[in-house]
């Protein structure tokens, strides 16, 4: 089923392409900031140096909470998942806007807050008070400042960065078209966000890479791993971070990470990577005939570990980096909306006399 | 490549027997095979989401059993409280149900929906829209009553006083209704959450944030809306004639499936008699005008009147103030999404649609920032 007409992002499945605005995603991953990117998914086009600090400093000044926000945040409870806080948080932080049409400085102003919310929700959890944000920070550096409180090593907001850049669009994927759906009703750029988080949240879909983390931690050695990977299988377990509806090759993001996991991460990439060899054997083995490879969320895990998130966190920063996305979308789908309202085949009874309540039973 | 439908008009997106929604014949058929106007006369709000939910009408004892749970469901937590009085009170009720809500489901780990959790989250519904609706006015929230059905027990809340029968009755039918109606925007979006295996609390939000748009649920506050501007039977004519010369659409007409009368209005009309009787005279003339002039300007097209038009006359009849009718339209609902969210875990496949691109190809390289 085609959903829409797009010129935000192509996944070529067949070729192994991610493409941003006519941009395949390896020539951007190595060099741009996150607003550098944002700026295109949202624009159409990369920014030229005035054009980037004058966004830059648009998303650093969005980035308070508003005092309902931060009323709302503390209420939350102390152990809940921070994607339900994420979703929760954003819902109120958007209220002043009620019915305004989706622009790009609502959405701006919605991306810069993601981070707030879940850095304020870490400290919390951790009985420590919220840092402030800092306007001379970029997206990915104020982020890891706000969560740790103390600036990170430039190498760690880089790899933080490249991260934000390759997971902030994808396609038709299942958030993304869930904004579009609700955009379609005319409703609301939180609303739109709110649904994409709630769909983001599940583990066919942004919730895995904290499951390939438990995964690996469960098989515990390289030795251990053709051992443990033959016997899940046996159980019906499925090996996490793999398998992709869409591409038919290596995707061209896992590459990226894979890479980067290397660098970064020794000791998870020495597991990770024997896993990964043992893992694609066997689904072979068991289906020749399926291209199966690793997905984006196997070596995320790894380089977002090395960036030092929890792994609570993992989803959440993806919605950090989607939500340029998913806002480019709902922009789109308002420029030129049709509600969307598919059919459903009915496989209920024929019509009946329904029986009074005093006659059942 | 797959052919593209613009709104995915005409494409079925999942099989459902939650309703069915026939279009040509002006029919919607509830789980079970029943027709809207056969189960509306004898089947109550908790009586059809049961139907909904377990595909069977409830007998006496399983209807007590979920009067029960529900009533017993009503209460805010913490973390859900927490949100609302965190809201300024002047907030949207809609953005405040959207953030209670999903306070109110924050958990620790993720969980499949349940039953249980659906008869929960329909039950919590109205005590965050009578709180919002109590807030906007000034006042202190109302606790909700565990002796008061459904319907009854969200009047009790918004008004601090039990209403009358008739006018708990109203709201019942609107509630029957309204619980469902195939695979509608909201509901095709709780459906689209689920397929990720997400949680129910997460369907509802984001099922929430759909129909709070005006070309899904919003379309009842327009159809009161347009009705106010009008004012008075004599001003009908003159003021739709000039809508219509200035290309204004009219609120309440119109549906994308509905080929005929749609069944629900025909009901809710005959309820607005006597529910609201002078709002009744107006809409009705209104109708006839507006039927009219949208006839003689397309004759080749099905024109008639939706659900939101009658449905704005008969919430105003109850009492409803309209800034609470999208709410109370969720109140309603929420027994629908959460059964198509049920319905949908028996046979879980991510829903992620194709898209075409309409983009530049790829082969340029991106130029540095000093460059461009």
């Amino acid at each position: 089923m085609v959903a829409a007409r797009t010129e935000i992002s192509l996944v070529d499945g067949a070729n192994g392409r991610l493409v941003y605005r006519g941009y395949v995603i390896a020539d951007l991953a190595e060099d741009m900031s996150f607003e550098e990117v944002a700026h295109l998914l949202w624009y159409g086009r990369l920014p030229t140096r005035a054009e980037l600090d004058a966004l830059t400093l648009e998303l650093a000044g969005s980035r308070t909470l508003t005092t309902s926000a931060m009323t709302a945040l503390a209420a939350m409870p102390k152990d809940a998942d921070p994607m339900d806080v994420l979703r929760s948080v954003v819902s109120v932080q958007g209220v002043e806007h009620r019915l305004e049409k989706p622009t790009i400085p609502l959405a701006i102003h919605a991306t810069a807050s993601f981070p707030t919310i879940l850095a304020a929700y870490h400290r919390i959890q951790q009985g420590l008070e919220p840092v402030k944000t800092r306007a001379d920070l970029a997206h990915a550096a104020n982020y890891l400042y706000t969560l740790n409180g103390k600036e990170s090593p430039p190498e760690l907001v880089r790899a933080l960065n490249t991260y934000l850049v390759l997971l902030a669009d994808h396609g038709m994927n299942a958030s993304t078209f869930t904004a579009r759906v609700i955009a379609s009703t005319d409703s609301d750029l939180v609303s739109c966000l709110v649904g994409a988080i709630g769909a983001l949240k599940g583990p066919a879909h942004g919730g895995a890479p904290s499951a390939v983390i438990d995964q690996l931690d469960q098989i515990g050695t390289a030795d251990n791993a053709e051992r443990w990977l033959r016997d899940a299988r046996r159980r019906k377990v499925k090996f996490m971070g793999f398998g992709h509806r869409v591409y038919r090759v290596y995707d061209p993001r896992a590459r990226i990470l894979k890479a980067m996991c290397e660098r970064m991460n020794p000791k998870f990439y020495a597991l990770a990577s024997k896993v990964e060899e043992i893992a694609l054997q066997i689904l072979h083995e068991e289906h020749p005939e399926r291209p199966q490879s690793t997905n984006v969320e196997f070596y995320s895990a790894g380089v977002l570990q090395a960036i030092g998130l929890p792994k609570q966190y993992f989803t959440p920063t993806f919605a950090v980096s989607r939500a340029a996305g998913w806002t480019a979308h709902v922009l789109e789908q308002v420029a030129n909306n049709r509600i969307i309202r598919p059919q459903s085949e009915y496989i209920g009874p024929e019509p009946r006399k329904p029986v009074p309540l005093a006659e059942r039973g | 490549m797959p052919e593209f439908s613009p709104g995915l008009e005409g494409v079925v997106a999942a099989e459902t027997a939650v309703s069915e929604v026939d279009g040509a014949n002006g029919r919607l058929i509830y789980r079970g095979g029943y027709l809207i106007e056969d189960l509306a006369p004898i089947a109550t709000f908790e009586e059809s989401a049961y139907l909904l939910w377990n595909g069977r009408l409830p007998e006496a004892a399983d209807l007590d059993a979920l009067c029960r749970q529900m009533a017993a469901a009503r209460g805010l937590k913490d973390a859900g409280r927490g949100s609302l009085v965190a809201l300024d009170p002047a907030t949207d009720a809609m953005d405040t149900l959207r953030t209670v809500v999903s306070a109110q489901g924050a958990a620790k780990t993720l969980t499949q929906p349940t039953l249980d959790e659906a008869i929960a989250l329909t039950a919590v519904l109205p005590t965050i829209v009578a709180a919002a609706y109590r807030r906007s006015k000034g006042n202190d929230p109302i606790e909700p009553r565990d002796d008061l059905r459904h319907a009854a027990n969200l009047l009790w809340m918004m008004e601090g006083k039990e209403a009358s029968p008739d006018r708990v009755h109203w709201l019942d039918t609107y509630l029957v209704l309204l619980a469902d109606h195939g695979l509608n925007a909201s509901t095709f979006t709780a459906r689209v959450i689920a397929s990720t295996g997400s949680d129910l609390t997460s369907c509802i939000v984001g099922a929430i944030g759909a129909l709070k748009g005006p070309a899904h649920g919003g379309a009842t506050f327009a159809a009161r809306t347009m009705l106010d501007k009008i004012g008075s039977v004599e001003n009908v004519e003159p003021w739709m004639e000039k809508a219509h010369e200035e290309h204004r659409r009219f609120a309440g007409f119109g549906h994308r499936v509905y080929r005929t009368y749609d069944p629900r209005a025909k009901i809710l009309r005959e309820l607005a008699k006597t529910a609201a009787p002078d709002l009744h005279r107006l809409a009705a003339r209104a109708e006839e005008v507006a039927l009219k002039i949208l006839h003689e300007a397309h004759p080749e097209r099905p024109n008639a009147t939706n659900v939101d038009f009658w449905a704005s006359v008969v919430l105003t009849g109850v009492g409803i103030p309209k800034e609470l009718f999208t709410c109370v339209f969720a109140s309603s609902r929420v027994a629908g999404w959460t059964a198509h969210v049920l319905e949908s875990l028996a046979d879980l496949r991510i829903i992620r649609p194709a898209s075409i691109w309409k983009g530049p190809q790829p082969g340029s390289k991106p130029l540095p920032i000093a460059q461009r």
